[in-house]
């Protein structure tokens, strides 16, 4: 069968973010929040299994965001970094540095750790990108802590979430890299663009060519409430770059495209020898649940392109990154999963890999 | 015809528009946090300055079409932008303002869309559009080094008045595009550029530990086809030393097959015959798995280390070579000599090294001073004891011409040497924060000897 995973993230339960805004205001101890955060961790993956899916995630149900997870709680920051605008107008703002040394807080591991006491089956494990945390070091720099230093430290603390993941087992470790269209808008020049992919490049590097077997990255337009960031940027700035990322796995947003085969040239055009793409197949933005056979049909349409041994499903986007996102249900999100896992069975048995 | 005031209040009316409009523009020029709101502000700007109904920014993109690719654009009818497609080549989509601008570094102006012919490929969108004239201006700016092109674009504005845009417009609106070119590279110099240094820093970093590594790999697999070459010299030993204890082990089971024909067998005698074969098995084991070590290992291992075992080790090994061509060797070792911090056999190396050119530099030489002496001793230094270990002959020796060069690689003054085993030598025990060095002795021969710091 052709092989299928989530991306990431799944809407929290009512109870966690209300538990979460209760510990903000001082009425529930840490210890009352760490038992809501583990009982969805414990829901999210048994609903997950559920679904059939072969290889599931912790639904990142006591992260913070899939951006600042690592470093959320730190002292050393400030709120006020690089904004991120998204189209229907909202504005997430990253941190900013403010002193060094710089370390994470709770890197992935500790996640992997809690998520695989419950889980039966594989579990995938999200780490966001070197490059989207370089944003975090201001513009005006830090007297006394170079950007050098920063990025340096960066790059050792990546690589140590990343190999205690591999070593705990993580089925695959995906960068979650969905500030590559952005950096577009930020820098049409793409010479920031092409920072990104050195820097990211500097991490995965550390590791051997067997070690990248189990190594992804993840792209899209970012998706919170019903919105992008930058989904207005072409394909087609980004795709050429995107596969000089010294990585095996791409889980690439493609449901949500106006014009999917045309993404589909660009990416047989570009991809690299070695390198399996996990096509987005589902879009979490979308309210509607696809059925089995609108996902079965988006595959097919996919392998036109991309040969079905090197092919894979995924969904668009995670279905809550930030964590107070309520624009949609678990239970979409779950159903949704669910049209992902029975689809690709279909989608298999016609391309003969059952 | 309009009265003298008319025009002049006109006029002062149009430098009033402008001056606001550049005001708005620097005031943004200052603030905005990106590229892509810098650019999308000022066709704004622009537009609501009133004095043209369309304003989009190209960037020209190096493609195989030479495209000027519709980066931000506001006013009336946006989807003209998205119509039509200029190029900058030479081609007839280039031959337009915006591609004569982004070509020649000059503006371009249309004065009347109607009847231009440069214009034609775009003349029907535009005028379906209201536009009547338009202006493209280069957007140029070069990189801080060299000189080359950073950014290739085009401001272009269309009016629905015809030639809208007369000298002191075109000289406005230049002026506008270089500012706006600077304040581009400025923001790109915040974040490419920085986070470019950071990274090229890095990636230097990256790989000059790579090569590091690599010279340090090479060092390691050089010495270990050192340790081969010099076990090699030694073949014909080493096949003596291990047949005497396998001849020994031979004599013994021959024998305790004899008896064990006898009634009652004697076996007292097999007993004794059978622990010499196993204590002769043990002494061929032993002598092969030193062979081994020096032969495969080829990483460094530095560990407390027994520097008197290092010693012990090695002249096992050398001794029979030694005495197979007439040489006679002394030994006086110190006893209680402290652990030391290093790899076993990389220090075996040195020594073995030290020794078999000892023994070389007396195989010509007449028997009596057939010698080689190795000693170990003590030395009390600031730091505390140190270990030394030389090893003194009384063979040619070596000029004083020659003496600076003993340790140089590739430097060797036997007719088939490689001229590394000094160089290695020296590398290793430089290696161990130890000292090597050679001193000819007063009568014949030299002494080589290393210094070794205790274990801290």
């Amino acid at each position: 069968m052709l092989p299928t995973e989530p991306v990431g993230s799944i809407p929290r339960p009512a109870a966690l973010i209300a538990g979460v805004q209760d510990f903000q205001a001082g009425r529930i101890s840490q210890r009352e929040l760490s038992a809501l955060y583990d009982a969805a961790v414990q829901d999210t993956i048994q609903r997950l299994e559920a679904t059939g899916s072969p290889v599931i995630t912790d639904g990142e149900q006591a992260k913070h965001s899939f951006a600042t997870y690592s470093i959320h709680g730190l002292d050393n920051l400030s709120p006020d970094g690089v904004p991120i605008p998204f189209a229907d107008g909202h504005i997430r703002h990253f941190p900013r540095l403010i002193s060094g040394p710089f370390r994470y807080k709770t890197p992935a591991d500790v996640y992997l750790e809690a998520a695989q006491r419950y889980a039966h089956v594989p579990v995938k494990q999200a780490v966001v990108s070197a490059s989207a945390l370089s944003l975090l070091y201001p513009q005006g720099g830090i007297r006394g802590y170079s950007r050098e230093e920063y990025l340096d430290a960066l790059i050792t603390e990546q690589e140590g979430e990343i190999r205690r993941c591999l070593e705990m087992g993580a089925h695959v470790v995906q960068m979650d890299f969905t500030e590559g269209r952005l950096s577009i808008k930020l820098d049409p020049s793409r010479r920031l663009l092409q920072s990104f992919i050195d820097l990211n490049n500097l991490v995965l590097e550390r590791f051997s060519a067997e070690e990248r077997k189990r190594i992804g990255v993840h792209t899209c337009p970012g998706a919170d409430r019903h919105s992008t960031h930058s989904a207005d940027v072409d394909y087609a700035e980004l795709l050429p770059s995107l596969f000089a990322l010294k990585a095996n796995n791409f889980c690439v947003q493609l449901a949500s495209e106006p014009d999917r085969k045309r993404v589909l040239r660009m990416i047989r055009e570009h991809v690299r020898d070695g390198q399996r793409i996990f096509v987005g197949v589902i879009d979490p933005l979308d309210p509607r649940v696809e059925t089995p056979e609108e996902v079965r049909d988006r595959i097919l349409e996919a392998s036109d392109y991309i040969a079905p041994d090197r092919l894979g499903t995924t969904d668009d986007c995670g279905f809550a990154p930030f964590s107070d996102d309520t624009s949609r249900t678990r239970e979409t999100a779950f159903d949704k999963i669910r049209a992902r896992v029975a689809g690709t069975a279909l989608a298999s048995r016609l391309l003969g890999l059952e | 015809m309009p009265e003298q005031g008319e025009v002049r209040d006109a006029i002062l009316d149009r430098l009033n528009r402008r001056l606001r409009t550049l005001c708005q523009c620097t005031s943004t020029f200052l603030q905005v946090e990106s590229e892509q709101e810098l650019l999308q502000s000022l066709c704004e700007i622009l537009v609501a300055g009133g004095d043209c109904r369309l304003a989009w920014i190209g960037y020209c993109e190096d493609d195989a079409d030479k495209t000027i690719r519709p980066v931000a654009q506001a006013g009336s009818g946006l989807d003209y932008v998205e119509r039509v497609k200029t190029s900058w080549g030479e081609m007839e989509a280039g031959q337009g303002p915006a591609g004569m601008a982004a070509r020649t570094g000059q503006a371009c102006c249309v004065d009347d869309i109607r009847t231009d012919t440069r214009f034609s490929p775009w003349r029907a969108a535009a005028l379906a559009g209201g536009y009547a004239s338009c202006i493209a201006v280069p957007l140029i700016a070069r990189g801080k080094k060299g000189g080359a092109v950073d950014l290739r674009g085009t401001l272009n504005l269309y009016s629905a008045e015809y030639k809208a845009f007369d000298e002191s417009a075109i000289e406005h609106y230049t002026g506008l595009a270089t500012s706006l070119a600077y304040a581009v590279t400025a923001l790109r110099g915040h974040l490419a550029d920085d986070l470019a240094s950071g990274v090229t820093a890095l990636r230097a970093r990256a790989e000059r530990k790579r090569s590091e590594e690599a010279l340090h790999q090479a060092r390691e697999e050089l010495a270990r086809v050192t340790r081969v070459t010099t076990l090699g010299e030694l073949a014909a030993s080493i096949a003596h030393e291990v047949n005497q204890p396998l001849a020994a082990i031979v004599a013994d089971a021959n024998a305790c097959l004899h008896w064990l024909d006898a009634d009652p067998p004697p076996f007292d005698s097999i007993r004794e015959a059978l622990a010499g074969v196993v204590n002769d098995g043990n002494r061929a084991g032993e002598v092969i798995a030193r062979i081994r070590a020096l032969v495969t290992r080829s990483s460094v291992a530095h560990g407390p280390c027994d520097l008197g075992g290092v010693v012990r080790d090695v002249l096992v090994l050398v001794g029979p070579e030694l005495g197979r061509h007439g040489t006679v060797l002394h030994t006086f070792l110190a006893t209680g000599l402290p652990p030391i911090m290093g790899d076993r056999v990389q220090l075996q190396q040195v020594l073995l090294n030290l020794l078999l050119n000892a023994a070389e530099a007396v195989r010509d030489v007449p028997p009596e001073r057939r010698r080689v002496v190795v000693r170990s001793t003590l030395e009390q230094r600031e730091d505390g004891p140190w270990a030394v270990v030389a090893v003194e002959d009384a063979g040619v020796g070596f000029r004083e011409e020659q003496a600076a060069r003993l340790f140089e690689a590739f430097y060797t003054t036997k007719p088939d040497g490689l001229g590394m085993g000094l160089s290695i030598s020296r590398s290793i025990i430089d290696g161990h924060r130890g000292r090597l060095w050679a001193t000819a002795n007063p009568g014949h021969g030299a002494t080589f000897q290393f210094a070794l710091p205790p274990m801290r």
